[in-house]
């Protein structure tokens, strides 16, 4: 099943679980329902989904309104770059709504964007900083690669009360969604999912470098390197000391993201790790080309024969 | 012209008095916009709200958080960022906030509160609370490309609110005039079929009669309705000459203490203005100055009690 197919499965059965919720954005109940996403959503009675009007600022305006009076509100939103025009609401009525939380009822609203990360789209839709966007004012956002973590996010945090934006990746919607094994554990509520536990290296991943990163896991392995990996998909994480307490044992940490920014979940990491006595820090981020504004491709690729020689190196 | 509404124009008139000397006198960390001119609509607006109703404001909430407020100190303490203010010094001025006086939400940036307002209204609308949603906003905030987006959503939802634009014709410190052309607001809104209303003339009993049918026929219709309200925020002072302007330069008042208001002038300098601009000049030639003054004088001792 691909990835879109399965979120649109997990959204359906999700919403049929809710009353008083509003789904609305560009597109989502005609057309190709943004790709396949929000195809044949069926809501309660007292709910509601629509085709919006092209207003990003105030549909976004629009979703804390409804959060402020009860309703859960759900924006889905064909890509990333869109949400640029409702900074505002995202920083200054959020900080309203969340700094006087108990004066307003429980409501909620969930921002649901694709990232354009597929490439050739264009300079101005390739806006894949997740991370940056969240950073901005320390709101909760979600990165959504594969199918424990869409099982998890869309149960735990989609029309939950409160705020957030979970994000969906264009690249792996037209894949087969990832079948990997169940997490051994989830931190805060879906920021940090810890997939394997290995006494070699700890391999932390961020952004949509997940299977990037499970890809090299299964290299390592055949090479007789047993890999720890970490996947974060909240930048907002503030409490990393399980993957510190990890590395301790590893010595050795492999950092991996594939969003154009400049800082990172794993560059915040590094900081957090100036006092272990680290073996080797190989830290694989896109070093972007004097075309990177051009439509071209937007694959991050990882040269796992290039790791493995650099991880025996000493 | 109603005995209460006289009375809370009075009230709310000489509130903002009594907070212009607290911040003139330097007690107010925060930036605080005085309302000096805008009772009249804020009284009316507070006559009108019903239980379920919602009221988001702007920046420039002040006459009507001490409308809806039947208490001055509150709103000082948080002013002052006491834990005992209004919202428990939390949100300062420009948001203030009041849920139980049904003030749901106040924003510091212009145009941000109208799609708010259209969430708000869609929440009502689908718990069938019969509510209307009313919401503030400038001549500076219409400027503002959400004013249209959020006119076209509230249209094309069927939404019951009610648009309040004050028309004070500046923003900050410049006039309307000296930074765009001329906006037809009857125009926009009729081109998006969105009924027009326009207020003048500060009668704050012809003002709630006006919003009371508005507010019916709105839960009636399903549809917004836009209303245009001109007034003058006063409060204004002309600088010291320069060269430039040898006789001083206007300056409208915008924010902070209002220098050239002052209440140990004549009769607490109540009335600012021997026009209809001031709504304290419209009702006290409809009641004349022996009665005006009778209220004043009660209005100012309770509240100087109350801030004892």
């Amino acid at each position: 099943m691909k990835y879109v197919e399965y979120l649109n499965g997990i959204i359906k059965r999700e919403v049929l679980k809710s009353n008083n919720c509003v789904l609305f954005g560009q597109n989502i109940n005609a057309g190709s329902c943004l790709g396949g996403l929000t195809r044949d959503i069926k809501v309660n009675k007292n709910s509601k989904i629509f085709n919006s009007t092209n207003a990003e600022y105030s549909l976004t305006g629009f979703g804390f309104g409804l959060m402020m009076n009860g309703s859960h509100g759900v924006f889905f939103m064909k890509q990333l770059d869109f949400l640029l025009l409702g900074i505002d609401h995202i920083v200054n009525t959020y900080n309203i709504i969340r700094n006087i939380s108990e004066k307003f009822p429980e409501g909620s609203f969930t921002i649901v964007p694709t990232v354009v990360d597929s490439g050739y789209d264009g300079p101005q839709s390739s806006f894949n900083n997740f991370n940056d966007l969240c950073s901005i004012a320390r709101i909760k956002g979600f990165t959504v690669s594969n199918k424990s973590e869409a099982d998890y996010l869309f149960t735990n945090q989609f029309l939950k009360p409160g705020f957030r934006i979970i994000a969906l990746s264009q690249r792996l919607g037209k894949n087969e969604i990832i079948l990997n094994k169940p997490p051994l554990n989830i931190f805060g509520n879906g920021e940090l999912f810890h997939y394997k536990k290995g006494n070699d290296v700890t391999i932390v991943s961020s952004n949509f470098s997940y299977a990037q990163a499970e890809k090299l896991v299964c290299f390592l392995e055949k090479n007789n390197i047993d890999s720890s990996h970490f996947n974060i998909s909240s930048g907002l994480i503030e409490d990393l000391s399980f993957i510190i307490n990890d590395v301790a044992v590893t010595k050795k940490i492999i950092l991996i993201d594939d969003s154009k920014s400049i800082q990172t979940p794993v560059d915040y990491l590094l900081t957090l790790l100036k006092d272990v006595d680290l073996e080797k820090t190989i830290i694989l981020k896109r070093q972007l080309n004097t075309d990177w504004l051009n439509p071209v491709s937007d694959i991050f690729e990882i040269d796992e024969s290039k790791v493995l020689k650099d991880l025996k190196s000493k | 012209m109603k005995l209460q509404n006289i009375k809370e124009v009075i009230r709310i008139r000489l509130s903002q008095l009594l907070i212009n000397e607290e911040y003139k006198s330097g007690s107010f960390k925060i930036p605080v916009h005085l309302s000096f001119g805008h009772e009249a609509i804020a009284v009316a607006v507070s006559n009108t709200l019903k239980t379920n109703d919602k009221l988001l404001l702007t920046h420039r909430n002040m006459a009507y958080n001490l409308a809806r407020s039947s208490k001055l100190k509150p709103i000082i303490d948080e002013y002052m960022l006491n834990a005992i203010g209004l919202a428990n010094a939390r949100l300062g001025s420009m948001n203030l906030i009041n849920r139980d006086a049904n003030i749901i939400y106040s924003s510091s940036i212009l145009g941000n509160n109208f799609s708010v307002s259209a969430g708000i209204s869609m929440s009502d609308k689908l718990e069938d609370r019969q509510a209307v949603t009313f919401v503030l906003g400038g001549d500076g905030s219409m400027e503002e490309g959400t004013f249209y987006e959020s006119l076209v959503m509230m249209k094309s939802l069927e939404l019951n609110v009610v648009l309040i634009i004050e028309n004070n014709e500046w923003s900050l410190g410049t006039h309307i005039t000296e930074r765009r052309s001329p906006i037809n607001i009857k125009k926009l809104v009729d081109a998006l079929g969105i009924k027009y209303i326009k207020l003048k003339n500060n009668n704050v009993d012809n003002y709630t009669n006006i919003l009371s049918d508005v507010r019916t026929n709105c839960l009636k219709s399903n549809e917004p309705v836009c209303i245009e309200v001109t007034l003058k925020t006063l409060g204004d002072r002309v600088s010291p000459p320069t060269s430039n302007y040898p006789k001083g330069k206007y300056i409208n008042y915008h924010a902070g203490p209002s220098t050239t208001v002052d209440i140990s002038s004549d009769f607490y300098g109540v009335l600012l203005k021997e026009s209809s601009d001031d709504p304290i000049y419209i009702l006290k030639k409809a009641i004349g100055d022996k009665k005006f003054k009778s209220i004043t004088n009660d209005i100012y001792k309770q509240l100087k009690s109350e801030l004892l």
